[in-house]
């Protein structure tokens, strides 16, 4: 029996067979179930690990439909739609997974609706239910099974209501008008209409679905490199030629094995752009094929393709003088996908140009996604950038400085360089409307309205006003205003002794009440 | 546009192109063969870029430009914007970041491999001669030229076509305002050649016109040059 600490004191969350021979059942106060049975054994229950439990057994399930969600805290719900015809007919389908779960003891129910299916599964150790049969079916099955809660179930009881079937007859409105609030009435309700089909319930699958998947079921388990990858690639030409017959490619491919031990072990790869070649995904698994753990045996392989989108297809050029351009996009990305199954995501980058002055927010490095970047918007004449960027501005200690030019000396990582010449400064202001963050408004009822915002006062109609704003905004704090914005930036471009330029910028200005006095630092490296 | 440009072997292609690299400056930087262009002090990779960007005749095509994250944490990564100093029509970039140096090395092979490229650039940290005589064995069999950007630690034999050992020099004299840097200058010594061994030893101290976009020889600073004969000047042919 397994206990639970709830708002009254302990109480059973769970009792096995032996215990419920006994007399005790789920909720009963532990103290009760004591009295009931002496012998009792009890642990705490874990629901974090049950769920953690349960969502492992889900992906394992995966193997009959790619549709598996989990049903309140016990439960897991295969949507079969489209995939009973492959095990010879929903009853075979039923009887494999109920063997494949015989180790669980777990009890497995089919039905047209999920809330029917759900409510075969914990009441009736029935079988199979046929579309238009579930008010049948449901009729003498308790109302604890259509996933109530507590005081629902309560209430019903009290009603004299036990079975689903003497539900059918009572008129909707009066059964509503006998809970204590609607709420109760309408989750009693839409339980009902769920589970007979009348109302639709969807399901949140446990992982996203993919567009497109082939299962191979093997067998014997198998347990070499050799056969995975013989299994994969009978996989991937049957995957492919699907997703050449919809003249689509995919831009994921998931590879699931699932193991005789009920564990699933996966690996994926991406590409860059969409494709449906064989050979090139071969060769992407053949790199991460090795994290796939065969356990005791693998008896089903999946691969699914997921991201699919059309594909433009075309003849290759037959020479470079007649390619378009002078790079071959499809090869270009089939080198990045080799690279990024290799290296890892992230690794293979392209610059993006966005329309900033901040040199970093300019040029910034993105993962390619298969395009090259556009070419970069238009020189200002005159500008110049640096050939390398540090990822962030280095502080640097400036011995010689003068007020409004670049600094005479200065050290940077600790080695003292001297400016020969120096050209500047370019003047970068912050983008203010990236920092949104108002101004602390006065505290006076006049500044809080903020009054000078208005566009047009007459000086000597608003004489008062104008006084009023004039002393808020001399009692503002201003270095709590002014402190949050950023700063300026001076960028200089220097060159020392030994011929090293350097890109400096000095950050803030003297006096702009922004923070203390200038700071100094190097953004980048001169060729 | 050159049929060079699609090195795929299944591709057609209308002349055979196996012209050796002539032996003027630059031995065929950036368009034969695999290059090594290695720093002379700490801190000269922007030097490194700079040269290697402006005295390569490149192919058209992207450039790979593998990096090691150690070496971008010394000195940043390079910034696409800055090309535009250099060249007329900056090529298209790829970047491939990697880690390890064995990843970075597999990395350059894969993408000389894979002939989707025109050039490949790697910083990489100092390679061996195994490592260099590999990356030139694939270099001319797919015929994609590469440039190591190496630190100055890296001496000893290589596999390369040529090792260039390049520092930056204080800039030209600004035109139009003195006290301002000018059109950037370096030194570049030949250090090894395979294909011009009689060059060896060479320095090539190079101004790069920042209107132009052209680099020149500039004579007046070569008075340290450690070979003591004058450079030849008709053995130099100039970019326009």
């Amino acid at each position: 029996m397994l206990v639970e600490t709830g708002a009254h004191g302990l109480r059973v969350a769970s009792a096995n067979r032996a215990a419920q021979a006994e007399g005790v059942s789920d909720g009963l106060r532990f103290t009760d179930a004591k009295a009931r049975c002496p012998a009792l054994v009890s642990e705490d229950i874990d629901r974090a690990g049950d769920a953690r439990a349960l969502a492992d057994l889900g992906h394992w399930m995966i193997r009959f439909s790619p549709h598996v969600a989990v049903d309140g805290l016990d439960g897991l719900m295969i949507e079969t739609t489209g995939c009973a015809h492959l095990y010879g007919g929903e009853p075979a389908m039923l009887e494999r997974v109920e063997m494949l779960l015989r180790r669980h003891d777990i009890p497995v129910r089919m039905a047209s609706t999920p809330g029917a299916a759900s409510a075969l599964a914990r009441a009736k150790p029935g079988t199979c239910l046929k579309p238009g049969t579930e008010m049948a079916g449901l009729r003498d099955l308790p109302v604890s099974a259509l996933r109530l809660s507590e005081a629902a179930r309560l209430l019903l009881r009290r009603f004299g209501l036990g079975r689903i079937g003497q539900l059918y007859g009572i008129e909707r409105g009066s059964l509503a008008r006998r809970f204590r609030s609607a709420e109760m009435a309408d989750a009693v309700l839409l339980r009902l209409d769920q589970a007979l089909g009348r109302r639709v319930e969807p399901l949140s699958p446990l992982r996203p679905v993919p567009a497109h998947a082939v299962r191979l079921a093997c067998p014997e388990p198998i347990g070499t490199r050799e056969a995975i990858e013989l299994g994969l690639e009978r996989l991937a030409h049957t995957l492919c030629d699907d997703l050449a017959n919809r003249g689509e490619g995919a831009r994921g491919f998931t590879l699931l094995a699932f193991r005789s031990d009920g564990e699933v072990s996966g690996t994926e790869i991406t590409l860059a752009r969409p494709g449906r070649s064989v050979k090139h995904v071969l060769r992407l698994f053949r790199e991460k094929i090795d994290r796939i753990d065969p356990g005791f045996g693998v008896d089903c392989l999946v691969l699914e393709a997921h991201r699919t989108g059309p594909m433009e297809t075309g003849a290759t050029a037959l020479s470079g003088d007649l390619a378009p351009s002078d790079t071959d996009p499809v090869m270009l990305a089939a080198l990045a996908d080799r690279i990024t199954a290799k290296l890892g995501e992230g690794s293979v980058c392209v610059t993006r140009f966005a329309q900033s002055h901040l040199p970093e927010r300019a040029d910034r490095l993105q993962a390619f996604d298969g395009a090259l970047p556009e070419p970069q918007l238009e020189t200002v004449p005159g500008r110049v950038r640096p050939i390398r960027l540090l990822s962030c501005p280095e502080p640097i200690e400036v011995l010689a400085e003068v007020p409004e030019g670049p600094p005479q000396r200065f050290i940077w990582r600790r080695v003292a360089r001297r400016v020969t010449r120096a050209d500047g400064p370019e003047r970068i202001s912050p983008e203010w409307w990236r920092h949104t963050s108002a101004p602390e408004t006065a505290t006076t009822p006049q500044g809080s309205r903020r009054k000078w915002l208005a566009p047009k006062l007459d000086p000597r109609a608003d004489a008062d006003l104008i006084q009023t704003i004039k002393s808020d905004l001399e009692m503002m704090p201003e270095t709590v205003c002014l402190k949050t914005l950023p700063r300026a930036r001076d960028y200089y471009r220097v060159e020392d002794e030994e011929g090293r330029r350097y890109w400096l910028f000095r950050k803030g200005l003297y006096g702009d009440g922004r923070g203390g006095p200038p700071e100094w630092y190097v953004h980048g490296l001169f060729s | 546009m050159e049929s060079a440009t699609i090195l795929r072997p299944d591709v057609f292609r209308l002349r055979e192109e196996s012209v050796p690299a002539p032996a003027v400056f630059p031995l065929g930087l950036g368009q034969q063969g695999v290059h090594e262009v290695c720093e002379t002090h700490f801190g000269d990779l922007a030097a490194l870029c700079g040269f290697a960007l402006s005295a390569a005749q490149l192919r058209p095509g992207t450039v790979a430009w593998i990096s090691q994250r150690a070496l971008g944490l010394d000195h940043g990564r390079v910034f696409q914007s800055g090309f535009g100093a250099l060249r007329h029509s900056p090529p298209d970039l790829l970047h491939i970041r990697t880690t390890k140096q064995v990843e970075a090395l597999w990395a350059l092979e894969e993408a000389l491999r894979s002939t989707a490229v025109g050039l490949v650039v790697a910083e990489i940290e100092p390679v061996d001669f195994t490592a260099s005589r590999r990356l030139t064995l694939a270099s001319s069999r797919h015929g994609v030229p590469a440039i190591l950007l190496l630190p100055y630690s890296s001496e000893g034999s290589t596999a390369a076509a040529a090792r260039w050992r390049v520092s930056p020099r204080p800039s030209a004299p600004n035109r139009f305002d003195p006290r301002a840097p000018g059109n950037p200058r370096w030194r570049a010594v030949l250090e090894r050649s395979r294909t011009a061994p009689y060059m060896a030893g060479r320095a090539f101290d190079l101004e790069l016109d920042d209107e132009t976009l052209s680099l020149s020889v500039v004579s007046g600073l070569a008075v340290d040059s450690p070979d003591a004969s004058p450079v030849p000047s008709p053995a130099i042919s100039l970019r326009a």
